[in-house]
């Protein structure tokens, strides 16, 4: 597959929206209907099994909700032999609908967040101070160095690595950087199981850490709309009758973490990156692991 | 396969019927899953899934065809606030036909696209290494975590009530 380049008007920002807008507009994407048709089918079917909720203990809940098992069930299907009508065109189209199917999760979340747009007022610091706890992920810095990482570990570690931070990190540092192949194989990696991850560590910590309703729901604007949704989800439930407050407080979170945080990206989180490696680097650095440099573009 | 195809044919009619289309798809799928998982009546639904893919349709068209250089994710935001804001006309019809439609409802058909999608990239994926899969973990957890644990201490601070 080629690697994302940068568009005519030498912006990089749009790097995945080229790609799946030549999927998209190209191949009749809507007559597909085996991989329309199965998506119903897996829908139905995660709905009609509904959420599951398993007791660790007493008080720890692992809730299962329907949206796992239809992201576990579209893989299933892919890689399952027997299925022979859900192949690479399928998948291809399915990664540039999905794309498109972004705009309508936002468009939920940007419609609950507008009707309690008097809450941000009520809540405004907490709500922008919130963004600043994004910069957690540098502590993770030094883990990456011990594990082998060199110059990559800055692009994995000075955010979480979703579509906007990829963009800057390319941006400053170029394609074919160490840094840039950090960032993607975090924005790789967390595509594929971040929704997963991110669903059990939610379920967890509700279970064990007691922080305010709206912490969590806060929290959970990661700045992915998918892991926001899947962040959502057991908030929802662990909390009855707040359902729209939590709607709003986490699409407004993760609407900040897209428009504000990547300025923080840009201008806090990367120098700040930067400096710990240089100030990191030499004392607990460990030997390069050049294994990594091929597979993760490949993206 | 041949992939190298120029970006010129952005916003055709051609494709924005795919689009349509496409949306079209999606939403009929959300609402039955919508109608199974949450009992909640077909035809109100769907109605709220053609507001939100007209909204999707106007950002994702207006990123490509505005000057300004602002993802559809932005524009798609503002008009959804800017359309449920109570003060305006349009709020009280929006807000009843979208509540019918769960937001877990179109994250579930979401995913299931996710997934099938991601079957493709298994083999790459599996060849990246443990290492950046545990890496990928802890960042997710430190982004969380960090955000948490300061709306926590803002918002104890600030004194605002639990429920």
């Amino acid at each position: 597959m080629s690697i994302p380049k940068k568009g005519n008007d030498g912006q990089v920002e749009h790097i995945y929206r080229e790609k799946t807008d030549r999927r998209i507009l190209r191949k009749n994407p809507w007559r597909d209907y085996r991989l329309h048709g199965t998506v119903l089918i897996l829908v139905v079917i995660a709905e009609l099994i509904g959420t599951i909720n398993i007791p660790i203990t007493k008080d720890v809940v692992i809730t299962i909700m329907p949206l796992i098992f239809t992201i576990i069930l579209g893989l299933v299907f892919y890689l399952a032999k027997p299925i022979t009508w859900i192949k690479r065109r399928q998948a291809r189209i399915a990664e540039g609908a999905m794309m498109l199917f972004i705009g309508v999760l936002i468009a939920k979340l940007a419609i609950s967040s507008g009707q309690s747009l008097h809450l941000i007022f009520d809540m405004g610091p907490a709500l922008i101070l919130q963004e600043l706890g994004h910069l957690a992920t540098i502590l993770i810095l030094p883990l990456a160095l011990l594990l082998g990482f060199k110059e990559e570990a800055i692009g994995m570690t000075n955010s979480i690595g979703r579509e906007p931070n990829v963009a800057v990190v390319v941006d400053k540092y170029g394609f074919n950087s160490p840094e840039s192949r950090g960032v993607f194989a975090i924005f790789i990696i967390g595509s594929v199981i971040g929704t997963i991850f991110i669903s059990f560590l939610v379920s967890f910590s509700l279970s064990f850490i007691p922080l305010h309703p709206y912490a969590y729901a806060m929290a959970s604007g990661v700045g992915s709309a998918s892991m926001n949704a899947a962040a959502i989800g057991p908030t929802l439930a662990a909390f009855p009758g707040m359902e729209t407050s939590i709607e709003a407080f986490a699409g407004f979170s993760n609407l900040l973490s897209f428009c504000v945080g990547i300025y923080i990206v840009i201008f806090i989180a990367l120098p700040l990156t930067e400096k710990m490696y240089k100030w990191l680097e030499p004392k607990i650095g460990r030997e390069y692991i050049v294994k990594t440099e091929e597979d993760d573009e490949n993206a | 396969m041949p992939d190298l195809i120029d970006g010129s044919q952005d916003v055709s009619v051609h494709g924005i019927l795919n689009w349509i289309m496409l949306l079209g798809i999606f939403s009929v799928i959300t609402v039955i899953g919508n109608y199974v998982g949450y009992k909640h009546p077909m035809a109100d639904s769907l109605i709220g899934m053609a507001i939100l893919s007209l909204i999707t349709l106007a950002g994702v068209w207006m990123e490509r065809k505005l000057p300004l250089n602002i993802s559809s994710i932005i524009y798609i935001s503002v008009m959804g606030i800017l359309l449920a804001f109570p003060g305006m006309p349009t709020s009280k019809f929006v807000l009843h036909y979208v509540s019918q439609v769960e937001l877990l409802s179109i994250v579930t058909v979401f995913l299931a696209y996710v997934g099938i999608g991601m079957g493709k990239s298994w083999e790459e994926f599996r060849a990246l290494g443990g290492r950046a899969i545990i890496v990928t973990m802890l960042v997710i957890a430190a982004t969380y975590y960090g955000s948490a644990v300061v709306a926590h201490i803002i918002l104890t601070l600030t004194g605002v009530p639990a429920i």
